[in-house]
């Protein structure tokens, strides 16, 4: 038994903004973690992310905190352009890091952050929460059993108006994502991760579409996407929409025997093909109809019980947690973080000049 | 006197600088880039607009360092939102208003809190709350607004020091025009309002009142290092208030009373099984979360003696007048 394997991880959390408080929650109460510090530059959002989640100190400087704390596990929940240095510093003190994605603004620096993490023998992995939410576990388990048969088609669309929260917000200046691909870069990890994964693919073939800025609104960037990615035999359709209602995140894997769907934000499962198809289609129905009524009385429990969209980011970080204090395969690879990376970077170059150009369609 | 005041737009804040003005101050309003002066509710050519976002440090912290600010108004924060909004734009932005402030010439902050900081789950019912009750041991049991505000509190107290006058406010739940806390219903069912504890007093403040406390504490000396509550006069209950709206024509529902000894039993039931069997893990709306509905529903008492005594304040408007400006205002449902 290693000497971590025997105690709680040391962790300290840089970035207490929005998404930090989902990290936080699940570190206060994790059997694995103990929440030794947190460190935000703002030193009220430190010492309140402190007091409210039961870290033993705050500080507003990395530098103070890497000196003061023997960390064992470092979370990197900055804005995604400040990564590199947080994380390279992390590394540097001997922390195995988890860093909310996108990692880095683009692959190449993700290869040199993840080379650094190799030379140093720490763990860098960069956040997968969608993949460890129920309807993708569900889905990938029907994937794997061979439910749907080949996979041929993966569809994601997003429907979200970036614009209309604070990546958007005309009172603040500056950009509101600090990345290449502006508001829609935030969401291109998600979709690109999924898409790899749910389409067993290490790389795609080519890529073709449009990232645009349709709403006009400068501090986004860009708030829209369509892109069809071709990936060995199967077809993937990737879309951010930013003026449908409401907000969703449809997933659909299609394979040569069955067909699955579902929305993150509003969870249900519709599996569709088999046997019932032609005049059995109305079973499926009925067994579809059946399963939404019963995702309704599911979705009230993950209401109850704080279970939502980011239920996946606790199951991810436990994985993380135990990776590390085994001496085992984190969660996510190096490898299927730069396949990601490599992707995002193909999504964000369909911008082109005669489509960035705000406002237009 | 120089009075900076942010929030300026907002529902109490437009009636603060109205005040304000009637009173002589100069007042410099912090508005966000994006607002429309036409569109705002006072006369924007007798004030002094410094543009900006107090979530962002940015020129304006310059401008009103370099304007001579006497005493500042904050009521700028967050009432609604998840906690990383509500953290944002609560904490961050009197952080950087704080930063931004000259000291030196400083001579008093008005700060606007809320009655949400107490402490309701330690008291009797039918015990009285005042400005000497118990802030919040437990903000983590409470909601983002009770978290950040109670946060808020302690910057500022923190970040003046000795150097300022400090006077907070704490209003009870500001009504008026547009804000008519749901005519005292918790919830609504169809046609029926269910009103929960309806025998206790809502601890209401119109907001014509709030203002005219907030322009005596910007003045009165007594007020200097002084926390006050601020709560109408005869204040009704919640059953009391629904059937006053109900006569006035604002909303047509039947009124169904939930005892408050309903109300906490099945809180405390809730609470007692998420302790017991579900690890805690439960988040449970305000109506049933033990600790938040205690702090909405628990029948107290309340005082404005303080806000009296140290203010000189006399809430104008009484709650029946109240109930006109929301009846006037078109609060129909």
């Amino acid at each position: 038994m290693t000497e971590r394997s025997a105690r709680r991880l040391r962790v300290g959390v840089v970035g207490c903004g929005a998404i930090s408080h989902e990290h936080l929650r699940h570190i206060s109460r994790s059997p694995s973690a103990e929440l030794v510090a947190v460190c935000d530059r703002s030193p009220i959002v430190g010492r309140f992310a402190r007091d409210q989640y039961g870290a033993r100190r705050s500080y507003v400087s990395t530098d103070d905190m890497f000196a003061a704390e023997q960390l064992d596990v470092v979370h990197v929940i900055t804005p995604p352009h400040t990564h590199e240095s947080v994380v390279v510093q992390a590394l540097d003190a001997g922390c195995d890091v988890i860093c909310e994605k996108p990692l880095a603004p683009d692959a190449a620096t993700m290869a040199t952050l993840l080379d650094h993490a190799r030379s140093t023998h720490r763990v860098l992995v960069e956040t997968r929460n969608l993949l460890y939410n129920d309807p993708v576990v569900r889905i990938d388990h029907l994937r794997t059993s061979g439910a749907l048969g080949d996979v041929r088609e993966v569809d994601l669309a997003i429907s979200i108006d970036l614009a209309a929260g604070p990546f958007g917000d005309p009172n603040l200046s500056g950009p509101g994502v600090g990345l290449p691909g502006g508001a829609v870069h935030d969401m291109l990890p998600h979709l690109s991760y999924l898409f790899l994964h749910l389409a067993g693919a290490t790389d795609v073939d080519g890529i073709t579409g449009w990232l645009r800025n349709t709403g006009g609104n400068p501090r986004v960037g860009f708030d829209a996407l369509d892109a069809v990615v071709e990936a060995g035999a199967v077809q993937g359709h990737l879309r951010i929409a930013p003026a449908s209602c409401p907000d969703s995140f449809r997933i659909r894997v299609g394979g040569t025997d069955r067909s699955v769907e579902t929305d993150l934000y509003q969870p249900y499962l519709r599996i569709q093909g088999g046997r019932d198809v032609g005049r059995r289609a109305a079973i499926e129905q009925i067994r579809s109809g059946g399963r939404l009524a019963l995702a309704a009385f599911s979705n009230v429990g993950s209401k109850v019980f704080d279970n939502g969209t980011y239920q996946g980011i606790p199951r991810m970080l436990e994985r993380a947690y135990d990776a590390i204090r085994s001496g085992g395969e984190p969660p996510v690879s190096a490898e299927n973080i730069l396949a990601a990376a490599r992707l995002t970077d193909l999504i964000v170059g369909l911008a082109s000049p005669s489509t960035d150009t705000p406002g237009e369609p | 006197m120089k009075v900076l005041i942010t929030g300026s737009t907002g529902f109490l804040g437009s009636r603060v600088v109205d005040l304000g003005l009637r009173a002589g101050w100069d007042v410099v309003a912090l508005v966000r880039p994006s607002t429309d002066l036409a569109a705002v509710p006072w006369d924007s050519e007798k004030v002094d607009i410094i543009r900006g976002d107090l979530r962002q440090p940015g020129p304006w912290g310059d401008q009103i360092a370099a304007a001579g600010i006497d005493v500042v108004v904050h009521l700028a924060a967050a009432t609604s939102g998840d906690i990383g909004d509500q953290v944002v734009n609560t904490l961050v932005s009197t952080e950087n208003l704080l930063a931004a402030l000259d000291h030196d010439r400083l001579r008093r902050f008005v700060h606007i809190s809320t009655f949400s900081v107490y402490d309701y789950s330690s008291p009797r019912p039918g015990s009285l709350l005042d400005e000497e009750s118990r802030i919040e041991p437990l903000p983590a049991r409470r909601d983002p607004y009770t978290q950040t505000k109670r946060a808020q509190e302690a910057a500022v107290r923190q970040a003046l020091g000795d150097r300022t006058e400090l006077v907070i406010l704490r209003p009870g739940a500001i009504y008026g025009p547009g804000a008519s806390w749901d005519h005292g219903a918790a919830v609504t069912l169809g046609r029926f309002a269910l009103i929960f504890s309806p025998q206790a007093e809502l601890r209401l403040c119109h907001v014509d009142n709030c203002a005219a406390a907030v322009v005596e504490a910007v003045r009165s000396p007594e007020a200097a290092g002084e926390v006050v509550n601020l709560v109408d006069d005869d204040l009704p209950t919640h059953a009391e208030f629904f059937a006053m709206c109900r006569d006035r024509g604002m909303t047509s529902r039947i009124g169904v009373p939930v005892p408050w000894v309903a109300v906490d039993t099945v809180a405390r039931l809730l609470a007692l099984l998420d302790r017991t069997r579900l690890g805690g893990a439960i988040k449970l709306p305000e109506l049933l979360a033990h600790r938040r509905q205690q702090a909405r529903w628990k029948p107290m008492r309340y005082t404005n003696q303080r806000a009296k005594d140290l203010l000189g304040w006399r809430p104008e408007r009484s709650i029946s007048e109240g109930i006109s400006t929301l009846a006037d205002a078109g609060s129909n449902r």
